[in-house]
């Protein structure tokens, strides 16, 4: 029987609320997809539009950029930063030629776990039916 | 029409007062047709100046070089840089003003006018003359290009020599200047965003197809980031590892060459 395709997803997740988010949905023992892979930053905002494509370099098949919600960041505009820059990046993937689905920008507090497990679920159920990212990646 | 005496007239005077360092402009080239850039210091030497449908180069770039240069001078000369400008090219300069990268006390802008017309591409012109190679390139009255090549003159329609971006082009005249030769004329264009408009209603697959086809001429010689005005960081993106991963920059093949080939079991 042939394998389904299991997505990886990267995870850019802000240090004050999103990372907050997902560890209050490990430790509650919520269920969700075990495709993410997170990697905690210190705000939304110093992701940079570099981080994103390394992450599809390196054979990402979808990549989140979580940060708290608008008003709440814990350096005052860092996630407003962020929005207009993966707003930017959105357009350039479009742009080329990218599904834009494969990239996606989330707000997550620190209270909402299940939320985290929403937007998780979500996304694994968008990036089945596109297939493995191979048009960014790069053969390591 | 832009009169190339009253240009070559401007910049003897600017250079002779000493109201600029030098003045970049554009040549004839040694090989063919096309322009190449031209930097004047001797007042004497301002003949050697032209403007033509071959100014194809921006010469913006200078700018930035310029800049380097003169930080890196212990006694910099603090006269302004002339330079020649079309419409284009007036953008990048705004630009540049914009990022506070040069000011505007740093250049005298010797505006030229494309008066309804545009540079040619080498390519196109190439590929209209089967082989020939063009001596000379005028306009007629008509607007037309009368090509003068070994074998007689040719009469070509501008529409099939200008640059691509010519033929779309909204910015004929520069925005911003110090003199301005010839008029500020507009062509007119019935779709002025046709290929942007062709680009946009592709499908993702076609999209990619085409940026797939434009980069595989990439030999990433870098020569794009040597001729694009707006390239100046100090540290540049391509030269880090982590924009691109090449089997040679992973962490495991640098250790691996260092050890000889082999990588230690302890390690």
């Amino acid at each position: 029987m042939a394998e389904q395709f299991e997505p990886r997803i990267v995870a850019f997740l802000c240090k004050w609320c999103s990372s907050a988010g997902s560890d209050l949905a490990g430790v509650s023992r919520m269920q969700y997809p075990p495709n993410v892979l997170p990697i905690t930053v210190m705000c939304s905002g110093s992701v940079s539009p570099l981080y994103i494509f390394d992450a599809f370099n390196k054979g990402a098949d979808g990549v989140l950029v979580s940060g708290c919600h608008p008003g709440d960041c814990h350096y005052i505009k860092g996630n407003y930063y962020a929005r207009r820059r993966i707003a930017l990046v959105k357009k350039l993937l479009e742009f080329m030629g990218m599904e834009p689905e494969r990239f996606q920008m989330s707000w997550v507090s620190a209270a909402e776990g299940t939320k985290y497990t929403q937007i998780i679920n979500d996304f694994v159920e968008v990036l089945k039916p596109l297939g493995p990212q191979n048009k960014l990646r790069r053969n390591l | 029409m832009v009169n190339v005496e009253d240009l070559r007239k401007e910049a003897k005077r600017i250079l002779k007062e000493g109201k600029v360092k030098y003045v970049i402009g554009y040549e004839r080239g040694e090989k063919g047709l096309m322009a190449k850039p031209a930097f004047i210091k001797d007042p004497d030497d301002v003949d050697r100046l032209i403007w033509d449908p071959t100014c194809v180069h921006n010469l913006t770039k200078f700018l930035v070089d310029e800049k380097r240069r003169k930080a890196a001078e212990k006694k910099p000369d603090e006269r302004p840089v002339g330079i020649v400008v079309k419409g284009c090219d007036s953008r990048a300069i705004v630009v540049l003003l914009q990022e506070k990268f040069i000011g505007r006390e740093d250049i005298h802008i010797l505006g030229v006018s494309c008066e309804k017309n545009g540079v040619i591409d080498e390519k196109k012109l190439a590929k209209k003359l089967k082989g020939k190679t063009a001596e000379k390139i005028e306009l007629d009255e008509t607007g037309n290009f009368i090509v003068t090549t070994e074998g007689g003159t040719t009469k070509i329609d501008p529409e099939d020599i200008l640059a691509e971006r010519c033929l779309e082009c909204q910015a004929n005249y520069p925005v911003i200047y110090d003199l301005l030769l010839g008029d500020k004329s507009k062509k007119k264009i019935d779709k002025p965003y046709k290929s942007l408009e062709k680009m946009e209603s592709l499908t993702e697959k076609e999209k990619w197809e085409f940026w797939t086809e434009q980069l595989s001429k990439c030999i990433r010689c870098y020569a794009c980031r040597s001729a694009c005005p707006m390239c100046y960081c100090d540290e540049c993106v391509v030269d880090t590892i982590h924009f691109a991963n090449r089997r040679h920059h992973s962490r495991r093949k640098s250790r691996q060459d260092k050890m000889g080939g082999e990588i230690p079991r302890s390690i």
